[in-house]
């Protein structure tokens, strides 16, 4: 009787939470520059970001667990980029959008741009290209939801 | 009457009139009189003088002219008395270039934050200084160049 | 009697399109006044540009107005080109101008739904970015870039439109004609729609004159100007198309024009694609290697017809390979200034509406 076969499965609760919240992330708009029309070309019909339980971009930091840093930030906007991510509740995941939040991109030349927005708040996934296109953000996010679930690439 | 130091052509065509600093009110008064309205405000650092480069647009002529203005002493009359538009660029000029318009009722800086230091377009700016924008509980900016102190 | 509130909406906020802040002082549900704050996005593209040789600049113009990357690199290039005197062959310009026009249409698609957003209408949000899809796989068809495209270099273009290009492009103008006016009929079926629209946002000629006020915004107030008609650049003096314009001045208005644009739009590129010559699509004289030792001396100020307005450049070349200064007129800047005064004394929700209609771009506003 007893051969495990009941349609059951066991986990820990820990594992329950992490697939979970990786398939349920809502991300916040933080669109700052040319990187967040590409972020709401993903959000929209052609790319469809539900896919992967993440269409409902929230307005607020209070009710989203994602920021995704889109477009350039400026050493004016950084202190602002900061405390709206403080005011996201725990547990909250950063994605870095663009070369200019990786590390300035075009402008790292010049005298207003933060040169990396790791330097202001932590990030867990940066996805490269100026600016990436939908299908890169969505790889990013399921990187995300990768390392949200401790799985690694193999 | 305002005098015109020398008239010419750029090479995009357009008539530029180089005026005195003195004689500016007057020539754009007359231009408005003449239905012209002002397109852009340009400042060009030229290490001993700075050159305010004015744009003037007739719609019903479709006529684009160029005034020319030098100064020494980094200031030049406003004319935000005779179109708003002005009061924008004047001040976009005055945050990067550091052109002082006098007469102006609310010359602050637009695009950076008020204490920052220097004047970016300017040929002597120097970009490795490096300065962090900081705010604090009230919402007032603070520049400093301590990186600790920055965001 | 009054009861004042101070109301704080931005820098981050869904309603203002990009990075502003308003400050916004209200009388009960009154707005009386409009404070406006940029710079938040403020990335000193004209200080890199004097520090980089003429060809290398077009990418920071592609990045201010980046929702219509094609028709800033006409700007810039035309003053660029002015300067140095460079040629540009015909086939170039005729592949530029459809290039600019299918820009002004996905630009167009953005603004137009974001404003659906704004009035609580989704659907139209996807069908317009669902078009604008398509005229980014032309762009990568063309240049490998999606939307910063760096497509146009001095003298020409990067690359030459094959056979595929041009079947694309007349596929996607077949079927974007028919959607269009579903798209459009998407809004003008609504009530809330008009509701919201008309009437409010009301912007007065002699005003806009005064700001300086340029784009569809002069236009839906009654002045038909358009750089492309009044001062035409490339070949837009060879092709028929009319300019629009409102008389009602209002948000509905500004809309109306917007979507009549884009009908002209498509007859411009349906003409450009009938006479598409055969020849070089670069001037030989701008090739790969000779391209970093260009040099221009003097001043110029060449303007075009962008999708907020009127998009001017000024260069002053010192005879190096570098310009002296750069300055970008930049229309949405001038657009923006003047919303204080169209929304005094209108209700908080009329506000959110005509910025939506103003249409800034935060990246050509801070540059
Ligand atoms: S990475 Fe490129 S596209 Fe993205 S914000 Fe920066 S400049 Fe714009």
């Amino acid at each position: 009787m007893k051969t495990g076969d009941m349609g059951v499965k066991t986990t820990t609760l820990e594992k329950a939470l992490e697939w979970g919240r990786s398939n349920s992330l809502w991300p916040l708009t933080m669109g700052l520059a040319c990187c967040a029309i590409e972020m709401m070309a993903t959000q929209a019909a052609d790319v469809d970001v539900a896919r992967f339980g993440s269409e409902i971009f929230r307005n607020s930091p209070r009710q989203s667990d994602l920021m995704i840093v889109a477009g350039t930030t400026t050493k004016r906007m950084a202190p602002r980029l900061k405390r709206i991510y403080e005011e996201m509740p725990y547990p909250k995941y950063v994605i870095a959008m663009g070369v200019c939040v990786i590390q300035g991109g075009p402008y790292v030349d010049g005298y207003s741009v933060v040169l990396g927005v790791d330097k202001v708040v932590p990030v867990d996934v940066y996805v490269p290209g100026c600016p990436p296109s939908p299908q890169a953000l969505t790889y990013g996010l399921i990187t995300l939801q990768k390392k949200i679930r401790n799985e690694t690439d193999r | 009457m305002y005098k015109i130091i020398s008239e010419e052509t750029d090479k995009s065509g357009m008539k530029v009139l180089n005026i005195d600093k003195s004689d500016l009110i007057e020539l754009m008064e007359d231009y408005k009189d003449r239905k012209y309205f002002l397109s852009s405000i340009t400042g060009v650092d030229m290490k001993d003088h700075i050159d305010v480069i004015y744009h003037l647009h007739n719609f019903d002529k479709n006529d684009y002219i160029c005034v020319k203005v030098s100064t020494t002493d980094e200031k030049v009359p406003s004319i935000t008395k005779l179109w708003k538009a002005a009061i924008v660029d004047e001040r976009e000029q005055y945050d990067l270039m550091g052109i002082t318009f006098e007469g102006h009722d609310n010359l602050r800086r637009i695009l950076l934050p008020d204490d920052w230091v220097g004047h970016p377009l300017r040929k002597d700016y120097d970009l490795n200084k490096v300065q962090y924008v900081s705010v604090d509980r009230d919402g007032n900016e603070h520049v400093s160049f301590d990186d600790k102190e920055g965001w | 009697m009054s009861h004042w509130i101070e109301l704080n909406i931005g820098p981050v906020h869904p309603a203002t399109h990009g990075i502003y802040r308003f400050r916004v002082k209200l009388n009960e549900e009154t707005v009386e006044d409009v404070d406006i704050t940029i710079g938040y996005l403020h990335r000193n593209a004209e200080k890199i540009c004097e520090l980089n040789y003429f060809v290398n600049n077009t990418i920071y113009f592609d990045r201010m107005d980046y929702i219509d990357a094609m028709n800033m690199e006409v700007g810039y290039l035309r003053a660029v080109e002015t300067l140095i005197d460079m040629e540009v062959p015909e086939r170039a310009q005729w592949i530029r101008m459809i290039m600019a026009e299918l820009s002004r249409i996905a630009a167009r698609m953005v603004g137009i739904g974001a404003l659906g957003l704004d009035v609580g209408m989704l659907t139209p949000f996807f069908h317009t970015f669902h078009e604008r899809e398509k005229i980014q796989k032309i762009f990568v068809e063309a240049s490998g870039g999606r939307q910063e495209v760096n497509y146009m270099s001095i003298g020409g273009v990067y690359q030459d439109f094959n056979d595929k290009i041009i079947e694309e492009i007349k596929e996607f103008i077949a079927g974007f004609k028919g959607k269009l006016e579903e798209m459009v009929k998407m809004f003008t079926d609504s009530e809330i729609f008009w509701q919201r629209n008309v009437g409010t946002g009301v912007l007065e000629p002699d005003i806009a004159l005064d700001y300086g006020v340029t784009g569809p915004m002069l236009r839906a107030s009654g002045i038909p100007y358009d750089v492309r008609k009044d001062s035409p650049y490339l070949f837009y003096d060879k092709v028929n198309f009319d300019v629009p314009i409102a008389r009602t001045k209002d948000n509905m208005g500004r809309f109306l024009v917007k979507v009549e644009e884009l009908r002209q739009s498509v007859r411009i590129i349906e003409q450009c694609l009938a006479k598409l010559p055969e020849g070089p699509y670069f001037n030989p004289k701008a090739k790969k290697s000779a391209m970093l030792l260009l040099k221009g001396q003097g001043d110029v100020f060449t303007r075009v017809e962008s999708e907020s307005g009127e998009f001017g450049v000024f260069i002053r070349g010192d005879g190096g390979v570098k310009p002296y200064r750069v300055h970008a007129r930049s229309p949405s800047f001038k657009n923006l200034a003047v919303v204080p005064i169209m929304t005094k004394g209108s209700l908080i929700a009329d506000l959110i509406i005509t910025i939506a209609s103003v249409d800034a771009v935060a990246g050509e506003v801070d540059r």
